[in-house]
């Protein structure tokens, strides 16, 4: 058979089909994915339960009220949700090494992050965190007091998909270690959540070691702080540099572009060494 | 030239020394230590249009990782591979569409979703024609029966099912090359043989080549008129399953079934008695030192004899002797066996 | 591999103190006396709030991949009861987290937190005493949960949901005395209370030494109705599970 170049057309369709697919895995067991459903959104409600509890005690924090931290926060849980829903398979990438899946994406006509990247979505997660980020978005965009001009809105995607790159980013750096055969999950787990957990409060809270690995290791200040300080326009924004406002898609390129290096570095090395220690 | 071309193809893996303790796994991640394993050593083959090879050898001989380099998931550490032109690591994506693979002990089939699911999706990935798609399911329902499971999820199928499943997503968008690494692993003897029809059929409708590894012999012997025996990352054998009884297979044993219980019977020299069970006597001897007829022409003016028959020994017992150093290849044939071999076979089967 | 995960564990810990008393700082920033309650005390609150976190860990899916692997029939034969069997796993995998997280992870906070002592020796004691009766509160009620594995075929949904619980009521995140009055009326009539809230605020010299016998009391009310709980599902499993044949 003669071989031709996908079209661009031809691989979003064929995206679609494996989300197709995967609906319908999901569809398999209805009763129990909507339970996990259930448990991700719970559990994801338990940092927002206790912000909410805190804040109606002491109604504002450093001149933050409830509903401009509510406002912060959903930037963290709408990028996740989306970059859930692109590219769950950079989430799971070490069990398609550990399973050998990958082998097997090796020896089909198509590239193997398109194939790494299409081929799971993970409904339950996406769902679970979209419907905080949904319900805390929705229930704060008209009190903050934004205008929502053309320009604001433009901003807003723009700053919302910068985070979803910054995420990801942050996930295939783990990724690339299962091509040497190390296991990073736990680690990953640890630093990314953790570090997604403090970037739910404005970064001006945290002693300046905090602030910097928030802007400088684990980049969610760009992802939460900075996006919704361009809306908001606190007094402690002073501090940082005024430019980090628009810095948050160019962090995602940059931080991508670095990772895709890494990441064929990676592929080459499993190449020639096979999926070794599992 | 050959479609498929191997020359002194060598694979080594680096295994990592781990270290003891914490200090030693902080130390071995930053100055990795490795120890080189070998698990092909520059090997050389090639393979015709529309031939049907069998790759034996036994475990960890190293047939996963060559075939693992013919499909292009692994690069070779030194070596080539031309495949009808390309190069199946560095042109992967435009070989791939002509190769197809079934790795046995792996499935490639949803395991959450009927099968016909995954066939629609292969439909997409290797873009095959509508007719082409319905021609060939069509073909595999009659020769495997797939329509019977077609609506089950993969994970309640039995293993020779899936096999079976597995095989035809394979072979869906016709490849010109099929690599087959242990496709009749676990499975019974009815399910083997059926697939061993439906692979043979295929080579001769499709005259497609293909490449499989085993460790039943049978399964060589019924599909396969040429074999490559591999062991410890070396060929020692590239030539027909015929041959190989022609000159390993020397060896032939005679069962005899006496009138009476004997205690003791003289033999000719040559001729050892391995076994007796009642009445019969199995005798063994080189079939290029003694003639059957004159042996037999011995016993029977000696002995009351009821019953005779001379057995060849299996190919798998051929293969077992090898495997355990019995058969010297070196010697065997001539000084130079693994390349005059490979060279001097070049008739598609 | 695993020695990683413990030193991760150590870090993880200080990290979330650290980051957790940042935040309460900033609150008290606008008021130093929130509620009567000074700056130091909920940091100290906080502090063990997470270093009892780490040794009240528990093999959540334990119980469950027995189930649906099979497994348990067999245990079910072995001459240890079951129950105890896994009550000691999860015992000794926390005296093992005592060591080898909780002690270095203390002895860092305490240098740099500055923690308050306990109250009083007393207290001290005390809070030792009703720490252990929190365990076995947590214990129960997690036991009640692995259960349900017996009828359904994942528990993860139910064991997060419990977590999630557990978290905010318990007191493991946020001293249940900032919560709205109704909230804490409502809590203390659960057994979540008695998991993280009642040992540190004996710690703290919170209760008054009148109430504190009526507080251990309580926790031991807890673990009695609990385990009572768990021991009535415990016989409707076995007997679900001769009647299924395992
Ligand atoms: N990813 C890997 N890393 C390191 N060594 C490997 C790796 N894969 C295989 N090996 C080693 O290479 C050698 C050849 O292995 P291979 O899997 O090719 O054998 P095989 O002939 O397929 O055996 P089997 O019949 O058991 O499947 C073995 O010694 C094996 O231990
Ligand atoms: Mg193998």
């Amino acid at each position: 058979m003669e071989h031709k170049k996908f079209s661009k057309l031809e691989l979003l369709k064929l995206s679609l089909k494996y989300s197709k697919l995967n609906l319908k895995c999901t569809l398999e067991y209805k009763f129990d994915r909507f339970f996990t459903t259930l448990a991700v959104f719970v559990r994801e409600m338990v940092s927002i339960a206790v912000m909410y509890l805190i804040l109606t005690r002491v109604i504002s924090i450093k001149g933050w009220q409830m509903n401009e931290m509510f406002f912060l926060y959903s930037f963290l849980f709408l990028s996740y949700c989306i970059f859930i829903f692109l590219f769950t398979g950079i989430r799971d990438f070490d069990n398609m090494v550990y399973t050998g899946e990958l082998d097997r994406y090796l020896i089909r006509p198509l590239g193997l992050l398109y194939q790494v990247i299409s081929a799971r979505v993970d409904y339950c997660a996406t769902i679970g965190h979209g419907a905080v980020g949904v319900i805390l978005f929705l229930s704060t965009y008209n009190s903050v007091g934004i205008d929502w001009n053309f320009r604001n809105i433009v901003y807003y995607i723009l700053a919302l998909l910068g985070g979803v790159i910054i995420q990801t980013s942050l996930f295939m750096v783990s990724s690339c270690f299962s091509f040497w055969a190390v296991r990073t999950t736990n680690l990953r787990n640890l630093i990314f959540f953790n570090s997604r957990r403090f970037a739910g409060y404005p970064i001006s809270f945290y002693p300046g070691i905090v602030q910097k690995m928030l802007i400088f290791a684990v980049p969610f200040a760009f992802v939460s702080y900075f996006p919704s300080e361009y809306f908001l326009h606190k007094p402690d924004l002073s501090v940082f540099w005024h430019g980090c406002l628009y810095l948050t898609p160019v962090v995602g390129i940059i931080m991508f572009t670095l990772v895709y290096i890494f990441w064929r570095l990676g592929l080459k090395s499993y190449s020639s060494s096979g999926n070794s220690m599992y | 030239m050959s479609l498929i071309e191997v020359r002194d193809l060598t694979k080594d893996y680096r295994l990592n020394v781990k270290k003891r303790g914490l200090l030693g796994a902080v130390q071995s991640l930053l100055v990795p230590e490795y120890k080189l394993k070998r698990a092909v050593d520059n090997i050389n083959f090639s393979i015709e249009k529309g031939e049907m090879v069998g790759f034996i050898g036994p475990n960890g001989a190293g047939k996963s990782t060559t075939v693992k380099m013919l499909t292009g998931i692994l690069s070779p550490t030194s070596g080539s591979i031309m495949m009808g032109g390309l190069s199946p690591h560095k042109d992967r994506k435009k070989n791939a569409s002509r190769i197809g693979a079934v790795f046995g002990q792996r499935t490639q089939l949803w395991w959450d979703l009927p099968v016909a699911d995954t066939y629609d999706l292969l439909r997409y990935i290797y873009r095959i024609p509508e007719k082409k798609f319905e021609q060939n399911m069509e073909m595999f329902n009659d020769l495997l029966g797939i329509q019977e499971f077609m609506s089950q999820p993969v994970r309640q199928l039995s293993l020779g099912q899936r096999m079976r499943a597995d095989i035809a997503a394979a072979l869906l968008h016709d490849p010109e090359i099929v690599f087959f690494d242990e496709p009749t692993i676990g499975l019974d003897v009815v399910a083997k043989e059926k697939i061993r029809e439906f692979i043979k059929k295929i080579n001769a409708e499709k005259n497609t080549t293909m490449l499989f590894t085993t460790h039943d012999m049978l399964d060589i012997e019924k599909t396969c008129k040429r074999m490559i025996i591999i062991d410890q990352g070396t060929i020692i054998y590239n030539g027909t399953v015929e041959q190989i009884k022609e000159r390993y297979g020397r060896s032939r044993t005679l069962v005899a079934e006496f009138a009476q219980k004997l205690d003791r019977i003289d033999l000719p020299a040559g001729v050892e008695l391995i076994d007796q069970k009642d009445n019969k006597k199995y005798l063994k001897f080189n079939r290029d030192e003694i003639q059957v007829s004159g042996l037999i022409a011995e016993l029977t003016s000696k002995y009351n004899i009821l019953d005779l028959t001379v057995t060849e020994p299996e190919v798998e017992a051929i293969i077992r002797e090898i495997y355990e150093g019995g058969i010297d290849f070196d010697k065997g044939i001539s000084g130079d066996s693994k390349k005059s071999l490979s060279e001097q076979y070049c008739v598609p089967c | 591999m695993y020695r990683v995960d413990y030193f991760a564990g150590v870090i993880n810990t200080l990290v979330m103190i650290f980051v957790n008393i940042a935040i309460w700082k900033a609150i008290y920033e606008a008021d130093d006396n929130l509620g009567g309650v000074q700056l130091k005390v909920v940091m100290t609150y906080i502090a063990l709030a997470f270093l009892m976190q780490c040794i009240f860990v528990m093999e959540d899916y334990f119980i469950e991949s027995k189930v649906t692997s099979g497994l348990i029939s067999s245990d079910l034969l072995k001459p240890i009861s079951f129950r105890a069997y896994v009550f000691s796993y999860n015992v000794g995998s926390s005296v093992f987290r005592v060591l080898m997280q909780l002690l270095p992870t203390l002895v860092i906070s305490i240098f740099l937190f500055k923690l308050l002592p306990p109250f009083s020796t007393e207290m001290g004691i005390l809070f030792f005493f009703s720490a252990v009766l929190g365990y076995l509160v947590l214990y129960c009620l997690n036991f009640i949960v692995w259960m349900s594995s017996f009828w359904f075929y994942y528990t993860f949904s139910l064991v997060t949901i419990k977590d999630a619980l557990v978290m905010v009521l318990s007191g493991a995140l946020i001293p249940l005395w900032f919560l709205p009055q109704w909230l804490f009326n409502f809590v203390k009539l659960t057994p979540f209370e008695s998991i993280f809230f009642t040992p540190i605020s004996i710690y703290l010299g919170q209760v008054p030494a009148a109430d504190i016998k009526t507080a251990i009391i309580k926790q031991v009310a807890w673990i009695v109705v609990l385990a009572l709980a768990g021991h009535l599902l415990w016989n409707a499993a076995k007997h679900k599970l001769v009647l299924q044949g395992g």
